[in-house]
């Protein structure tokens, strides 16, 4: 990532993530930050899962996230290729820890005929 | 010519998903009740969707959002909570009262006992949707919908007062039972202006891979969609005056509105009544479910799609398998579809702002939009049809408590 500026809490904060074959696996929960005082803040990792909505909206965003089961990953900023309407990643979701929840659905889904239609 | 078959069936599609069960139930008994008076408040209404549907569906050709991402990535993730669960509530005791709705249709086609139908119907349609791709379930429903356009033939039969009918058109208060009158103004204008199209309507935009060239195209559904569906509530509403007020009879309930059918047209106007409303509300059952897991997928970044099998996209099938399921068991605890579809419809109404202030933000927002923002006339509108929407929020759960929901 280089070249025009981006205003992180509007166009990465909340956005859909895309692995590197298109697929949507997760949305940019929060942003994990880093430096001291007088240093310039880095970006250094997008953080995903429902894990991390408790921080973001108190007690609803806590019951939300253990419905959803306070599942966290941790993707480094490196791992970025673009950033457009969508967050798009270098590699794919599964080699980064995302999207797992609908590859545990779809075992089940696949159980039941015409799944593949 | 692939365009203007994909206008046709967009068109045909809108007809059938515009009218569902709310537009049946408060177009035909504001006419019971207060004849061609409220004509004018239909055509506000229209005018409120096709606005909003149209900026939903530009944010979603330029920018590639759909709104429950739009929502989220503007408002916030706590707002975005708040509008995700209310708007989930909503869409689950919609899509409830269409399904009752359906289950209506079919009991009075073949005479076998409600309960039993709404199982029925709820399996039929997992059942559907999972086999069946969307394009097959757009033509089946948008064409088996078009029945409803008998009641075009009906309120034109009928021989109402054009000049009244005329009358209606022009905005006036009622001077007497003038609360009454107040919610029937108020759940037309949620029917009309559900949420649960401009969720479906725009993610349809993102699985159509809409670009910036495809704006007229949305400009087109829009407008010639949602305008046909609205003349079909002219129909019912004007069909509700000329019979029901006339012979001093309130519709409580569906088979009335399709009898309606019957007086001028005989035999054959009922069963293309039924038949309409069946695949009407059976269009709008199945917009709502997608609408219901649209949402849910889209806030918290699954993948998703109508076009999309099961496999593809797992989550977003479970959902929706799930929110039928609800919806069953909302039914079979016997409470009656449309006094169901007025709750629906009033809550809905006062979780309107919570979709449509955000989709207002970000069509202004130059940086999703770039040379594509809103202009002066669709700001002009979009703001005032805003504080409509604001008025009607805030009045709707004083004028339901006031009114009896609407009972007096």
């Amino acid at each position: 990532m280089s070249g025009k500026e981006i205003d992180i809490g509007l166009h990465v904060l909340d956005h859909q993530l895309l692995d590197k074959d298109g697929r949507r696996c997760g949305n940019v929960d929060d942003l994990a930050i880093e430096g001291g005082v007088g240093e310039v803040p880095e970006v250094v990792a997008i953080l995903c899962g429902p894990g991390y909505w408790g921080p973001r909206a108190g007690l609803v965003g806590r019951l939300a996230g253990w419905i959803g089961g306070g599942r966290k990953v941790r993707v480094p900023w490196s791992e970025v290729c673009k950033v457009d309407s969508a967050v798009e990643l270098k590699r794919g979701a599964t080699e980064l820890g995302l999207g797992r929840g609908d590859d545990r659905v779809r075992p089940y889904m696949d159980k039941i005929p015409g799944a593949g239609r | 010519m692939s365009k203007a078959l994909g206008l046709g069936l967009g068109i045909i599609a809108a007809i059938g998903g515009f009218v569902d069960i709310g537009d049946l139930v408060f177009n035909v008994a504001a006419g019971a009740t207060f004849g061609y008076q409220l004509l004018w408040v239909i055509v506000i209404g229209l005018i409120g969707i096709i606005v909003y549907s149209e900026m939903c569906g530009r944010v979603a050709a330029v920018s590639g959002r759909a709104v429950f991402d739009a929502i989220r990535e503007r408002v916030g993730f706590k707002g975005g909570v708040v509008a995700l669960v209310s708007s989930e509530v909503v869409n689950l005791m919609t899509l409830a009262a269409e399904l009752g709705g359906v289950a209506i249709a079919l009991q009075l086609l073949s005479g076998l006992p409600y309960r039993w139908l709404i199982v029925f119907a709820v399996v039929a349609f997992a059942v559907v949707i999972w086999v069946t791709t969307f394009e097959w379930i757009e033509r089946i429903f948008g064409f088996g919908g078009l029945c409803m356009l008998v009641f075009a033939v009906v309120a034109v039969k009928l021989g109402p007062d054009w000049g009244q009918v005329g009358a209606g058109f022009v905005p006036h208060i009622a001077h007497t039972n003038s609360l009454l009158y107040a919610y029937f103004v108020v759940g037309i204008l949620g029917t009309a202006m559900t949420p649960y199209e401009v969720y479906f309507y725009s993610s349809g935009g993102i699985e159509d891979q809409w670009s910036p060239k495809d704006l007229g195209l949305n400009r087109a559904n829009a407008i010639l969609g949602y305008g046909l569906g609205g003349t079909l509530s002219f129909a019912l509403m004007i069909t509700g005056g000329a019979l029901f007020l006339t012979h001093g009879i309130s519709p409580q309930h569906l088979g009335t509105v399709a009898l309606s059918a019957e007086q001028p047209l005989g035999q054959l106007g009922l069963l293309l009544a039924l038949v309409g409303i069946l695949f009407a509300v059976g269009a709008a059952s199945i917009d709502t479910v997608f609408a219901g897991a649209y949402n849910l997928a889209q806030f918290c970044g699954w993948e998703w799609g109508r076009y999309r099998n099961p496999r593809g996209a797992p989550r977003f099938a479970l959902t929706w398998l799930v929110l039928l399921l609800l919806a069953l068991g909302i039914l079979m605890t016997g409470v009656d579809p449309v006094l169901l579809t007025e709750y629906a419809v009033l809550f809905s109404v006062v979780a309107l702002p919570l979709t449509y202030v955000p989709i207002l933000l970000v069509a202004n927002d130059k940086a999703y939009m770039g040379r594509y923002v809103n202009g002066r006339f669709a700001n002009a509108l979009g703001l005032i049809y805003l504080v409509v929407i604001m008025i009607v929020a805030l009045a709707a759960i004083p004028l339901m408590i006031l009114t009896n929901v609407g009972q007096n």
